[in-house]
């Protein structure tokens, strides 16, 4: 199915003139670098989420209980303080609004944000994937016809 | 002459009507991530308890808010984005539409002013 839609592709490029092709490669260009940019960000957002469940884990554990922290008002002036609550933290859900969670039900909030972007990282992935294949496609029978181009005019300064 | 300036009002309109094409594109764009995260908290209030404690960040401070009034506000948001995407998808056809006629015009005029020159 791929190959037949990728075939059909081939011949149609194949018609388009050079200026046509060039456009062609700016579109896919810009395409998949959007789409890379894109992946990078989800990655990032992903490590963000991470972080959380680990500073759950190591910040917000019985173990820590009474452990003076000191608390960042600027980033530079710091006040000593100890944890509220080693069972409960407050979860940024999005747009604003904040829940107050226990920590495993945090943990799992996290672990399922954490699952739903690798999802989408891995749709992300095969999209860029194709994408870029169609751009290499693009290049190779833009470089032909630019060969074929060149040729055609030495041929005819020689004659 | 009055086809060359013909023609330089309608790319000028043509180009009006691609300017004001992308700016709807982006603030349909921007509605939709809006959506997307006014959605995902729809689902998290969704799966929380009755007596869950829910904060809504006002300015720098979190004020407690009532489970039932931050899952009504959220309603409210997303009934309110659906309903702006609605209408730029509305604008955004109309515009498509609008563009169009005037790519027609201009490739009359283009088509008139080569046959006028060849003629010549």
């Amino acid at each position: 199915m791929a190959a037949a839609g990728e075939k059909g592709q081939q011949i149609d490029l194949n018609q388009l003139s050079v200026q046509q092709l060039t456009q062609v490669k700016k579109q896919f260009d810009d395409e998949v670098q959007h789409l890379s940019n894109s992946y990078q960000n989800l990655r990032v957002a992903q490590g963000k989420f991470r972080d959380c469940v680990t500073s759950i884990r190591d910040g917000v554990a019985d173990s820590v209980k009474d452990k003076p922290l000191l608390v960042p008002l600027t980033s530079s002036l710091y006040v000593p303080g100890t944890l509220a609550s080693t069972s409960h933290v407050l979860v940024d859900v999005g747009t604003g609004f904040f829940v107050e969670k226990s920590t495993s039900d945090a943990t799992k909030f996290y672990q399922e944000k954490i699952q739903e972007l690798e999802k989408n990282i891995k749709d992300l992935e095969n999209v860029v994937n194709g994408k870029a294949n169609n751009l290499r496609v693009v290049e190779e029978i833009l470089r032909q016809k630019m060969l074929a181009q060149q040729q055609g005019q030495v041929e005819g300064q020689a004659g | 002459m009055a086809q060359q300036k013909q023609l330089q009002a309608l790319s000028d309109e043509y180009q009006g009507f691609q300017t004001e094409m992308s700016s709807l594109v982006t603030a349909r764009q921007k509605l939709e991530s809006q959506q997307q995260e006014n959605k995902s908290v729809q689902k998290e209030f969704s799966t929380l308890a009755d007596d869950a404690n829910i904060y809504k960040l006002v300015g720098p401070v979190l004020l407690k808010q009532d489970t039932t009034e931050a899952k009504s506000t959220v309603d409210g948001r997303l009934e309110y984005i659906g309903g702006e995407i609605k209408r730029i998808e509305v604008s955004i056809k109309e515009i498509q539409e609008k563009s169009e006629g005037k790519r027609t015009e201009i490739m009359q005029i283009q088509g008139a002013m080569q046959q006028s020159g060849t003629t010549a």
